[in-house]
């Protein structure tokens, strides 16, 4: 009787233990405050920008008071652009001191920009009355750009393509092919012929080009890139185009000359389809689609020919001998005194002078050299990770690899490698960034990503 | 050779040397995972065929009584020690006798993969835990009720919404946690980023901490995303419970909202998966034999787990 009444009754368990845990189970939820924080709204693509803002170029004051303020010279973080929460931006490009934002917005306008505008390199900036108007030489935060139209042009057609920016000029393309340039053009690096003591400060000019007249009817733009003081346009069958200055070579004209008139060059990519080109300052790398190299400008730190009596301007497309050998190139970038490939395999070759990412010690190399990929993110816990795309400003270079990390290293010039500190970075380093790369623009003192958020 | 059956405790015993993989569950206690395990096989031990009686010095003479005792002078007769006999000194095996020591242990609320040295294991699993191993957690927290110690067995404190979460916004900070732990990586091998030592340790990818004192994050993300749960797949060095309750707290900050860490699950630890280790039922003496058997083939094909030279690390 006793062992059946057993085997029926409750079997008496308890998880918790002591009155602790009998007080957790006791306690009145109702009576817990809540917590509200203040939630920004978010956008769908987010821009992220480093490096010397004294210039505006970073389009993150909106007080020009507080601008003035001091410790606001430099961004040594990558800081979340807030022009970005508002608007859907599709493109970046970085000048020298000056930033443009390709931007799709319901009211028309396209392109955007902050930064220095002494050149008008972001058109006709003023403030103040309309009847007696105050230019704006720095702009701090970022502003329409009002590109001129013919009758008929719809706002599709206005989309920038592709655009680029040089020391001092603007170079953009648009949708239906038009090239639009606005800023300095003492060097032709405009397109338009030089005006002898032409004054750029709060000048209204922006020259319009059709793709006609460039490249012909049955030929198109696809991209265009600006160095230093020239500019140089790639169509779809792989013409380059340039004008510009040209004392270095770095028009690739075959001479030393100076022009506005743009032309087609030759040289060894003649007949050569060319699906890549990189310039930032004065030495131009370009890739043809079977992987080969071209490059011309200038060669003083030996980055275009390594050979004992090389010429240090070259003023014609060359074949490079220096990357025959190291696989397919799929990716290039030309910095001020060095250069970059990526290969098919995702490995990534720098050679020239300074500071290459090889360390301390290494300050030139003549061959091409690549960077170990566990410096690039891949690692047991990421083992396909590759190197996607390279680029390169003036003074440093980055990487980005296929989980969308940003890697900088190079001189740290106003903080514009993002690392949160200004000391030099001697091999790549990853820079925190909320978000996947997908582009980013290297400009002389500063730098901007553009990124999509994750998943 | 062929396989032969063993019903023989001493075999069995003398084999019982190794690393053990338990499955170590939540609420339990790494020290009582431990007792049951040394329990368990003590009692599988005891139910085997036990060794023979010791024998009595031969030519005791010994005079029957003609009583109910004459069975007894029988056995001793036989030339068998009485005073051996489990009846009298009582079972063979005791937990005691088993040595046996963790790789490293779980926090209670933790649950998963936990490593034991068992007799002569116990030297490797010294090696293993000085060689500081990756561990991999799952960790699931619950966004809404802030509670006091960030686990789920405490006063809750704050109530947040949670709506405004997304999974995008998860794994952008996952992101950005890694790469801080990444170069917090950097700091705690204690080289200057600006030398030649830095650039060569870069090199070789990611570096083990020089001390077993601050924790270390290799990688975070978001693996799952359902209602007020989220789950992290965690890699880490030197973590404790604590540190990834924490961690899950504040990353709910970061998120604007309020989270406490609901469950903890370590999947792996360097080679020993959760999969091979030893579930609850499974805590019998055969379970273990099989098992020790398993995580000796793991040692045997990753030999570096033992003899660790490089500071750099493989997951």
């Amino acid at each position: 009787m006793l062992k059946n009444w057993r085997g029926i009754g409750p079997v008496l368990t308890r998880a918790y233990t002591a009155k602790a845990k009998r007080s957790v189970l006791a306690q009145d939820k109702s009576k817990i405050k809540e917590y509200t924080p203040k939630v920004t709204d978010s956008h769908v693509n987010r821009v992220y920008v480093w490096g010397f803002q004294e210039t505006g170029a970073l389009g993150l004051q909106t007080s020009v008071k507080k601008a003035q303020e001091r410790y606001t010279e430099m961004v040594h973080h990558p800081t979340r652009l807030q022009f970005s929460n508002n608007n859907e931006i599709t493109n970046v490009t970085a000048g020298y001191g000056f930033t443009a934002y390709a931007v799709r917005r319901d009211d028309g306008e396209t392109l955007f920009g902050s930064g220095l505008n002494t050149d008008s390199q972001l058109g006709f900036q003023v403030k103040g009355n309309p009847k007696d108007p105050a230019n704006l030489d720095v702009i701090i935060y970022p502003t329409a750009i009002k590109l001129p139209r013919v009758q008929g042009e719809t706002d599709e057609d206005m989309q920038v393509k592709s655009m680029s920016a040089g020391r001092a000029h603007l170079v953009v393309l648009t949708h239906n092919g038009t090239v639009f340039t606005l800023g300095n053009n003492s060097y032709g690096q405009c397109g338009r012929s030089i005006i002898e003591e032409e004054r750029y400060s709060k000048s209204a000019l922006i020259h319009r080009i059709p793709q006609e007249d460039i490249c012909g009817k049955e030929d198109e733009l696809v991209h265009v890139e600006c160095g230093q003081d020239h500019t140089m346009f790639l169509t779809k069958s792989g013409r380059i185009y340039t004008c510009g200055w040209g004392a270095d070579g770095q028009t690739g004209q075959g001479n030393y000359h100076t022009a506005g008139q743009i032309t087609l060059i030759a040289g060894d990519i003649a007949k050569e389809k060319i699906v890549r080109l990189s310039c930032s300052s004065d030495c131009v790398l370009a890739v043809n689609e079977a992987g080969d190299v071209f490059g011309w400008g200038n060669s003083e730190y030996g980055q275009l020919d390594d050979s004992e009596h090389a010429e240090t301007q070259i003023n014609l497309p060359r074949a490079l001998k220096l990357t025959k050998g190291i696989g397919k190139i799929k990716d290039v970038a030309a910095g001020g005194s060095f250069c970059m490939a990526l290969n098919d395999q995702g490995l990534v070759y720098t050679w020239g002078f300074g500071i290459l990412g090889f360390g301390p010690f290494v300050e030139q190399t003549s061959r091409p050299q690549h960077l170990l990929p566990p410096l690039f993110g891949r690692n047991d816990f990421s083992n396909a990770t590759t190197v996607v795309s390279i680029g390169c400003g003036v003074f440093h270079m980055g990487a980005v690899n296929s989980d969308g990390d940003l890697f900088m290293w190079g001189k740290n010039r106003f903080g514009h490698l993002g690392l949160g500190h200004k000391k030099d970075q001697f091999f790549p380093f990853k820079a925190a960034i909320n978000g996947k790369v997908s582009k980013v623009a290297y400009g002389v003192d500063h730098t901007i990503a553009l990124c999509k958020p994750y998943l | 050779m062929a396989l032969t059956k063993v019903y023989d405790a001493v075999t069995v015993f003398k084999h019982l040397n190794g690393i053990l993989n338990v499955y170590k569950p939540a609420g339990m206690k790494a020290k009582h995972v431990r007792n049951a395990i040394l329990s368990n096989i003590c009692k599988g031990l005891n139910e085997m065929k036990q060794r023979e009686l010791r024998k009595l010095p031969k030519d005791t003479p010994l005079l029957g009584t003609g009583t109910a005792a004459d069975s007894v002078l029988h056995n001793i007769a036989n030339n068998e020690d009485l005073s051996d006999n489990i009846l009298s000194v009582g079972p063979r095996y005791l937990p005691r006798d088993i040595r046996c020591a963790t790789v490293s242990s779980l926090g209670d609320h933790t649950s998963g993969v936990l490593l034991f040295g068992i007799n002569k294991g116990i030297g490797q699993s010294g090696c293993l835990r000085k060689n500081q191993l990756v561990r991999v957690y799952h960790i699931t927290g619950c966004m809404g009720t802030a509670t006091e110690n960030h686990l789920p067995d405490s006063h809750v404190t704050v109530r947040s919404n949670y709506r405004h979460v997304s999974a995008d916004r998860i794994s952008g900070l996952a992101a950005s946690m890694q790469a801080s732990h990444q170069r917090k990586m950097f700091e705690l091998c204690g080289v200057d980023l600006q030398t030649q030592e830095a650039y060569e340790l870069a090199c070789k990818g990611l570096i083990r901490p020089s001390d077993d004192s601050q924790p270390v994050i290799y990688g975070i993300k978001l693996i799952r995303l359902e209602g007020p749960y989220f789950t992290l797949e965690l890699h880490g060095i030197n973590e404790t419970q604590e540190y990834l309750a924490a961690l899950v707290h504040d990353m709910a900050l970061e998120l604007r909202t309020v989270a406490h860490c609901s469950q903890l699950r370590c999947v792996r630890h360097a080679h020993f998966d959760v999969r091979d280790s030893l579930l609850r039922h499974g805590w019998h003496l055969p379970g273990i034999m099989k098992n020790l058997r398993q995580q000796r083939d793991i040692l045997r094909e990753h030999p570096e787990l033992l003899r660790q030279e490089r500071v750099e690390l493989h997951a």
